[in-house]
């Protein structure tokens, strides 16, 4: 964690985006830079700063953005809900079907519906997240195609309009995930499938809904919810930063954006401190979910 | 697997309900709603911080400033806005006294004692003209007034302690300011129609401190009920003080405003909107998108979609089938783009070497003669942004239209000769880095200027590319004298040509907006001689005159003013403007509707 | 043991096809290297958004550059980066995950560990962004940031492979007829993990190549010259507006090129790993 907020701090702080020449008026004399750094805190020594940063993070006190004097942690309460709704549905969506898709292969491996499915998956996993949103957006959402979404925005206020925003992030964030899920869950499930005991189930007879929920389902659990963990940081900020960015939607990813664009340090600093923060939650309530989910794994 | 599905049936709305905005409260509810788009988001909404044209827009709306211009006139004309009259300005130009009008309130904010927005006064104006030279406040206007105004620059050195008075900056009593200058400052009266010079409630700053940039306390026609990174939303001030519109008295003209249906507004009293939305959108493409979808009331067309809306060029009209539907007009920018040399630069500016130094100027020449302005025109503006020579844009009164304009004449062959009689060729001509922000159109102009160069026989691979990754950080670059090729634009901050002439003055220079490091005694000469000038045909000559040796020393490659197009929806009856009126406009926006409803 | 992936690989229709498009795209990018073809991307041959014609394949674009010249030339960006980052990262990773696998427990472990943990942890895209801010300027911060984020997979496969070999007998008979640690690793131990690298590898060429599209979308990739991503950005712009040139032009090339490394990485991991069933 510490290492995380220090490299973080060196890269995006220390070494980032400067700020001063944005907030200067025109012609600025010497005197008047140095004042700006100096009231943007540019000029303390760099374990000061480094200091500082520590002490905001454990006390949650973010500070203010530099861009426009709200406190920080009013933009993450306000962004980080829209970006949670933004790819929530994608992520479960993603996840899901490739659990579904990637079971149905590892059950029928080696038939043709197999290889259909792990042939579509490489088609999937070829196609960049950016051809995606543009091809999508194309598709859906110009005269060009079917026009029957918005090209941006996001003014949600019910379920209606959610839906109307939320479609077309989600379609691209769905399949540009799905090729990795599906690989990655039929991977796992024909590990499970192989397994000794599943055999035995299968030649004793047991439906094949009972071999696959009550056994393979529950005994693979570990490493997909490993997998789904771990990724939950990473699909919110970095899935959120093109998303967001691309189709102007007030999430926290636009937020990072426009910090990384602007020089607002102190956005950039909370960030990156939260992204810690979610990674260190993750990793803990793996460890949890293993010693909750290893003793039922009864081995015959 | 049924069970899972049915549970994201049950999930999606119940996200949706979680996350949509609470519907809007009030007890009535907004009748008149009009959205408007722009192509960019504001940063601070603190006024001493309004340096963009965007946060501009917004707190106009939300402050009062003393001064704005008047909605129609064109060109732009003075008109007191919380100021009671124009001002009262001494013989020597030094001394101007300023009435308010008395009676108008802040709104009703937990700052103030009881809650209830308390009376504005002349310490008011003070104290946020003030606020500028204390660096607390990250201002970014005081370049406006420094060494402008009697012993403000002195309070800021001994502290910017408010208790302290300025003798250049008073109140004489509740309802009059005055200001002393240290020298004639003929648009003076100008800054004070910007953000920068809007009016704020000290207890609010004492209140808010940096916050107050995103909770603004102010006196304008509309108060903010929320934003975010997308959008403001602002409501109608309903304590908002009454003032009759009056056609005339705005500059109403038949020929040109007959059309927009703004006649009927004779009388009433702005705001005339109930709610108002500004969208900030980036891209172009979304922007037009938006407007066609009806998302938004207002558009400034993105050059990617010119093509598909005018059905002529010069003047440009629109297609017959969306006139049916949208008011639309077309305007020159108050500003222009340009590409500047770093004379500072011994590459290709001055060389203490005089035999260099003209070798360095006529490479200048050159690369002036090898860019294509039509091409770049073209490619960049549809063929109808506007190119003239030198920096006396085409907005402005000094632009000569009968004026040479070989400077931005395209020359190939008198490009090549140039090089070739100077010593230059592919050996010893010098590595040039064009400078940008990082941007798709940023990049492109950069190709193209690599290709023009390369026409005249520059080797592409010594005109290189240098990236930012954001504005600030270019800026901070160009400043420092790192960037040889300086591509930029400027907006003009008031309707005077002496904004622009200034770019070029020896002392304006980086990290000044003087990026050229452009310095020619006989031009700073000519400069310090007109400053305490007004418009007269005799300061025009002089703007002539420097114009002309700016171009003869080929310190920058310039230059072209974009002609903006904007629609609107014919519901709306309103003019807008981008440029100096800016977001004055939109307390003077209706429903068209409405209007013919009125009795 | 080369001879029969080899053999392996020829008979799987995928990877064989896989094998066929990258060497295709390959010999393009070593023509656009040694100058024969895609010289011409930087220069205006056209008006601004030409169709397709036979003079421009793939029409032009705004400022009337040739779509197929920069497609041609994209393709050596996409193999320039994908090879260095490919190249620099599997050495950092084998390096460091020799070291930190050979001095299991010490403190040199712990070090590494400890930093792969760190990188693991933050973000890649603000991470990227970060190393381009910090090198600024420099046309290698791109490569930089792909390369510090992306060996900790390689260390960690060289580390578990280092240590399982380092258990087996034939290095501590090595040590006992005097050679000396470190480089018995590299001499016994790396042709051992030689096919564990090579799947690797693949991976990483395919996400650089990926990450070099939205790394350039998102305006920290290439300064000089012209990429896929730096195209797909320019389409962004002109989609709406009803111009695909440079969409289909870049997005098509693209998918190809990652399709066959996929496909092409499947195969060598069939190929190569005995325990796989093949397909």
């Amino acid at each position: 964690m510490l290492g995380v907020t220090f490299i973080s701090f060196l890269l995006m702080v220390y070494f980032g985006p400067d700020k001063t020449y944005e907030l200067l008026g025109k012609n600025p004399t010497e005197e008047q830079i140095r004042e700006v750094r100096h009231e943007l805190g540019y000029d303390r020594p760099f374990l000061v700063r480094y200091g500082d940063y520590l002490r905001e993070l454990v006390t949650f006190d973010l500070g203010l953005s530099d861009s426009n004097g709200e406190p920080v942690a009013a933009i993450l309460a306000r962004t980080l809900p829209v970006s949670l709704a933004l790819v929530l549905p994608g992520f479960v969506i993603g996840n899901l079907l490739g659990l579904a898709l990637g079971l149905l292969a590892a059950w029928y491996r080696g038939k043709w519906l197999d290889k259909l499915v792990m042939s579509a998956s490489v088609v999937g996993m070829s196609i960049s997240f950016i051809v995606i949103i543009i091809g999508l957006q194309i598709l859906l959402c110009t005269p060009y195609g079917l026009n029957l979404f918005p090209v941006r925005g996001w003014q949600v206020d019910g379920p209606g309009s959610y839906l109307y925003y939320v479609t077309v992030p989600t379609l691209a964030l769905v399949l540009v995930t799905l090729g990795y899920n599906t690989r990655f869950y039929r991977a796992v499930m024909a590990e499970e499938i192989e397994r000794d005991h599943i055999r035995t189930l299968r030649a004793y007879g047991a439906s094949p809904a009972e071999q696959l929920f009550k056994h393979v389902l529950k005994n693979s659990l570990v490493p997909v919810l490993t997998r789904i963990m771990f990724s939950i940081p990473f699909v919110v900020i970095s899935g959120s930063l093109l998303l967001e960015s691309y189709f102007g939607i007030p999430g926290i990813g636009l937020v990072t954006f426009n910090a990384i664009t602007s020089g607002d340090q102190p956005i950039l600093k909370a960030v990156v401190g939260l992204t810690g923060i979610l990674f260190v939650v993750a990793l803990m309530i793996n460890d949890m979910l293993y010693s909750l989910v290893d003793p039922r794994i009864a081995r015959p | 697997m049924l069970k899972i599905k049915i549970l994201l049936i049950l999930l999606v709305p119940l996200m949706a309900g979680g996350c949509g905005q609470p519907p809007a409260t009030g007890d009535v509810s907004p009748a008149k709603i009009y959205r408007h788009a722009m192509d960019g988001a504001p940063g601070s909404l603190d006024p001493a911080q309004a340096a963009s044209i965007y946060a501009n827009f917004v707190v106009v709306n939300i402050y009062d400033t003393l001064y704005r211009y008047k909605y129609l006139a064109r060109p732009y004309q003075l008109q007191p806005n919380l100021a009671a009259a124009m001002p009262e300005i001494s013989e020597d130009g030094l001394e101007v006294t300023i009435r308010l009008r008395q009676g108008v309130h802040f709104i009703n904010d937990p700052a103030f004692e009881d809650g209830t927005g308390r009376e504005i006064k002349a310490h008011d104006f003070v104290y946020s003209i003030k606020r500028h030279f204390d660096p607390v406040t990250r201002a970014q206007g005081a370049w406006l007034w420094q060494q402008r105004i009697e012993g403000l620059d002195r309070w800021k050195a001994e502290g910017s302690d408010y208790d302290l008075e300025v003798s250049g900056l008073r109140a004489l009593d509740d309802y009059t300011v005055q200001i002393r200058l240290t020298r004639p400052f003929p648009q003076l009266i100008h800054t004070l129609t910007q953000g920068f010079a809007a009016i704020v409630p000290r207890e609010a700053v004492e209140k808010y401190g940096q916050m107050l940039a995103s909770h603004p306390v102010g006196s304008g026609p509309f108060m903010l009920t929320s934003r975010d990174s997308v959008r403001v939303v602002m409501v109608r001030n309903p304590h908002y003080r009454k003032e009759p519109f009056d056609l005339a008295d705005e500059g109403f003209d038949h020929a040109i405003h007959e059309a927009w249906g703004l006649q009927k507004l004779q009388g009433k009293s702005p705001p005339f909107l109930d709610q108002l939305e500004i969208e900030f959108i980036n891209e172009g493409a979304a922007r037009w998108n938006a407007f066609s979808a009806g998302e938004v009331d207002f558009i400034k067309v993105p050059v990617s979609q010119f093509d598909s809306i005018l059905s002529r060029r010069e003047p440009p009209q629109l297609k017959p089938e969306l006139a049916e539907r949208f008011h639309f007009e077309a305007s020159s920018e108050s500003g222009f783009i340009y590409t500047n040399f770093n004379m500072a630069d011994e590459r290709i500016g001055y060389h203490p070497d005089p035999g260099q130094d003209r070798r360095n100027q006529a490479l200048r020449c050159a690369m002036v003669k090898a860019f294509d302005w039509t091409r770049s025109n073209e490619t960049f503006f549809y063929k109808i942004g506007r190119v003239f020579p030198g920096v006396l844009t085409p907005a402005v009164p000094e632009y000569d239209a009968a004026g040479d304009t070989s400077y931005i004449q395209r020359d190939l062959e008198g490009a090549r000769q140039l090089l070739a009689e100077n010593g230059w060729n592919e050996e010893t001509l010098p590595v040039l880095e064009y400078g940008f922000p990082n941007g798709v159109t940023e990049r492109q102009s950069f190709e193209q200027f690599r290709n023009f160069m390369t026409d005249a026989g520059y080797p592409a691979d010594k005109i290189r590319p240098l990236i930012f990754a954001t504005y600030g950080d270019y800026q901070r670059a160009y400043s420092a004298g790192k960037v040889p090729l300086i591509n930029s634009s400027w907006t003009m901050d008031y309707p005077d040509a002496e904004n622009l002439v200034q770019l070029y003055y020896g002392p304006n220079a980086s990290p000044g907006t003087n990026s050229a490091n452009y310095n020619n005694p006989e031009y700073n000469r000519l400069y310090e001689a007109s400053i305490a000038m007004h418009e007269s045909p005799e300061r025009t000559a002089i703007y002539r005159q420097m114009n002309q040796l700016l171009m003869e020393d080929c310190a920058s490659i310039t230059g072209i003013s974009r002609t903006l197009l904007f629609m609107w929806n014919k519901d709306f009856a309103m003019k807008p403007d981008r440029s100096f009126l800016g977001g004055y406009f939109m307390r003077f926006v209706d429903l068209a509707e409405s209007l013919n409803d009125a009795p | 043991m080369m001879r029969e992936t080899w053999q392996r690989l020829k008979s799987d229709p995928y990877g064989l096809s896989g094998l066929i498009v990258v060497s295709v795209f390959f010999l393009i990018a070593s023509c656009v290297w040694s100058g024969l073809l895609g010289q011409g991307w930087y220069e205006v041959s056209g008006t601004r958004w030409e169709g397709i014609s036979a003079e421009h394949w793939f029409g032009t674009n705004l400022i009337g550059q040739d779509i197929l010249q920069r497609t041609l030339f994209g393709t050596a960006t996409a193999f320039e980066v994908g090879l260095t980052v490919t190249i620099c990262s599997t050495l950092l990773g084998t390096v460091m995950g020799a070291l930190s696998g050979w001095y299991n427990h010490s403190w040199l472990d712990e070090i590494i560990l400890w930093l792969k943990g760190v990188l693991d942890a933050i973000p890649f895209y603000l991470f990227a962004a970060a190393v381009a801010f910090a090198l600024q300027g420099s046309p290698w911060a791109m490569h930089v940031a792909m390369i510090v984020t992306f060996w900790t997979t390689t260390a960690r496969i060289i580390r578990g492979e280092v240590i399982r070999i380092k258990q087996r007998g034939f290095i501590e008979a090595a040590r006992a007829i005097g050679l000396p640690g470190l480089k018995t690793v590299f001499r016994h131990v790396l042709p051992n993990t030689f096919h564990l690298l090579l799947v690797q590898a693949s991976i990483v060429f395919v996400a650089a190549i990926n990450t070099e599209v939205i790394l350039s979308f998102l305006g920290l990739g290439i300064q000089d010259g012209v990429s896929w991503g730096l195209m797909l950005a320019e389409s962004s712009q002109e989609v709406l507006a009803g111009h695909f040139g440079n969409f289909l032009a870049a997005g098509t090339a693209l998918f190809l090129l990652l399709m066959g490394f996929n496909l092409l990485a499947d195969a060598l991991q069939d190929a190569l790993d005995s325990r796989r069933i093949v397909r």
